[in-house]
């Protein structure tokens, strides 16, 4: 038998590899918007790296540091900054949503965690690369740094880095504030600045203890960070570091979808999922 | 009702002893039986309306229903989509809109439908000729430049509304849709559900407290109260099941003679205004005998009328 139901015609998109871009590309989208119309947007973007980029150069040239130690402290302070802000409009994917109850529509549409990790990332690469691009002006302006120093291949291989790890640390972000609800938020960035300060930001690994050590191996950033330093002539820390860097950060990628997608089904159970909306 | 209604058998929903509760405070040691073995069968096309007392479990019925929310057990099926194991398929075809629900707050309605038509995937002209259709639709045209949070709580609703249409659903779930609108808004929306069903034959389950909208729109009425489902059926069918009896109101000279309620098949006796209801188990029977007690007593019958009870009256039977 059928019923009217079956006889209105009701086009549903077939399932293809284009629709994957256009979910994708809706929670960019959405970023893009949001920023747009952040007043303090401009403020967030420039604001905090540049403060770090002169305050870090003023202490190198306090502390009469030559090109090469100027060059370790500052790939740091980038690194930090552009972590920060490009792990930030991954959590927006699910901030957004939180901040204005309106998590369960999200959920209710035929999306995968890959569309909001990848979609909202796009937009914090770009970010990412603006605040880098911004720092390095002021940078070679006032200090003299170069941030090619060691290559462009380097360069591009150390951003990429930098952007993957604000994905993970995203992603971990977004499942801690399913799983505890928005009380969460703020350790939840605590925890990263707590990772990071593991991962030698201003200083070589070896000087951290013995434990802090095995936890600095385990971190891609402390990878990625050895290895940029080795192009300004640094003394390698690790062997490989760019294929260990990528190879934890896949891992952890994965980790990172699988907490997310268990906080998800979490919330489902507890009904968080719905407090949030409400 | 229409021709069709008869030759639909399909189930859209078929719920089977669904069970949830919810834990909270350390270790979940408080715990709130939210449903307790709720079953529910809605037939494909038709309204469906699940009426029930403040914090009955309609919400967590519909969520569960609607993939939000996982049961602690009994099982579920929307479309023959299991909604635990096939919650993907069930979304594709199935939306919701609350009374109460919200967007992002700096988006403009169009940015709003455009970002969920995006993960529906729908993309290019096609995603633009829906959001323009369901703008107009539903009257937001000049809101378009108003970001949501500056929208009036009606306009909200409607956007709600919009929003769960752009996935052209089989299945619409509707919970609270009128809560907070005015009266002609409300009008509107009615019929804009009523006109959902009779052109696309959608599958509709609405959650309300205003029985004049259930009478109105639904042709099938459950009472779910306490995490269960009470009562099932059409309006008529529930008011004759809940066997309220019916209302003979009189007016009469002196207004409230004495003895009265002591009559058999009185069940109860209320004054409302200068009339007086008394509610009767069969009133074939009961009027003339009480007409008859009337005259013997001298009372002047100034006006009597008989009517049935409304919905109102069964939710306050049930819900006590
Ligand atoms: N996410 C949640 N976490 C904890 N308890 C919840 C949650 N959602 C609902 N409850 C509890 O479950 C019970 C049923 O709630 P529900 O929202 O389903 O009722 P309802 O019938 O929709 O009520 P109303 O008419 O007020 O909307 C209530 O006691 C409520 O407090
Ligand atoms: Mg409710």
């Amino acid at each position: 038998m059928s019923s009217p139901a079956d006889l209105v015609l009701r086009e549903r998109v077939p399932e293809t590899w284009f629709v994957e871009v256009v979910r994708t590309w809706a929670f960019a989208r959405r970023n893009v918007i949001m920023a747009r119309r952040n007043v303090f947007f401009v403020f967030e973007l420039a604001f905090w790296p540049g403060v770090a980029m002169l305050s870090h150069g003023l202490l190198t040239r306090f502390l009469a540091l030559d090109a090469k130690m100027t060059a370790f402290i500052l790939i740091g302070t980038v690194a930090l900054s552009t972590v920060q802000v490009c792990q930030l409009d991954v959590a927006y994917a699910v901030l957004f949503d939180i901040w204005s109850k309106s998590m369960k529509h999200q959920f209710l549409t035929p999306i995968g965690i890959r569309h909001m990790a990848v979609g909202s990332w796009l937009v914090g690469v770009a970010r990412g690369v603006t605040v880098f691009a911004l720092m390095a002006v002021i940078g070679s302006w006032a200090f003299g740094f170069d941030f090619v120093g060691g290559g462009p291949g380097s360069l591009a291989l150390f951003l990429l880095g930098c952007c993957l790890c604000s994905l993970i640390i995203g992603l971990f972000v977004c499942s801690l504030v399913l799983l505890f609800g928005t009380r969460a938020e703020t350790s939840a960035w605590a925890a990263v600045n707590f990772t990071v300060m593991f991962s030698g930001i201003y200083y070589p690994v070896s000087v951290l203890p013995g434990w802090a050590q095995v936890v600095a191996a385990g971190i891609p950033l402390t990878y990625f960070l050895d290895a940029c330093r080795q192009g300004y002539g640094f003394e390698a820390q690790f062997t490989h570091a760019w294929l260990k860097g990528f190879a934890l950060t896949g891992l952890y990628v994965v980790l990172a979808h699988w907490a997310l997608a268990s906080a998800i089904t979490r919330s489902r159970g507890t009904g968080l999922l719905l407090k949030l909306s409400e | 009702m229409p021709a069709w209604y008869d030759c639909r058998r399909m189930l859209a929903v078929d719920a089977k002893d669904l069970t949830k509760t919810f834990r909270s405070g350390w270790f979940g040691r408080r715990r709130k039986e939210a449903l307790r073995g709720a079953s529910l069968q809605v037939p494909s096309g038709t309204i469906f309306g699940l009426l029930g007392p403040n914090g009955a479990g309609k919400t967590t019925l519909l969520s569960i229903l609607a993939t939000l929310l996982l049961p602690d057990s009994g099982s579920a099926t929307i479309l023959g989509h299991d909604v635990v194991r096939e919650a993907g398929a069930i979304r594709r075809r199935l939306n919701m809109a609350s009374g109460n629900g919200s967007f992002v707050w700096s988006l403009r309605p169009g940015e709003v439908l455009s970002f969920y038509g995006g993960l529906y995937g729908l993309s290019g002209r096609r995603l633009r000729m829906k959001v323009d259709q369901l703008i107009e639709q539903c009257e937001l045209g000049p809101y378009a430049k108003t970001e949501y949070n500056a929208l009036s709580t009606g306009l909200k609703q409607r956007l709600a509304m919009a929003k769960a249409l752009l996935n052209d659903p089989e299945v619409l779930f509707l919970d609270e849709p009128t809560l907070g609108l005015d009266p002609d808004v409300s009008i509107r929306l009615r019929a804009q559900i009523a006109l959902l069903r009779r052109e696309r034959g959608t599958t509709i389950i609405l959650t309300t407290h205003y029985m004049r909208e259930a009478e109105e729109l639904c042709d099938e009425i459950a009472f779910i109260k306490a995490g269960r489902i009470l009562a099932q059926g059409t309006a008529d069918e529930l008011k004759r099941q809940i066997r309220i009896g019916d209302v003979i109101s009189l007016r009469l000279d002196p207004a409230a003679p004495r003895g009265l309620g002591d009559l058999p098949g009185i069940l109860q006796l209320q004054a409302r205004g200068e009339h007086i209801d008394c509610t009767v188990d069969a009133v074939d029977k009961r009027l003339p005998e009480i007409l008859r007690w009337l005259y013997e007593q001298g009372v002047l019958v100034r006006d009597c009328q008989v009517h049935e009870p409304e919905l109102e009256e069964v939710f306050v039977e049930l819900a006590r």
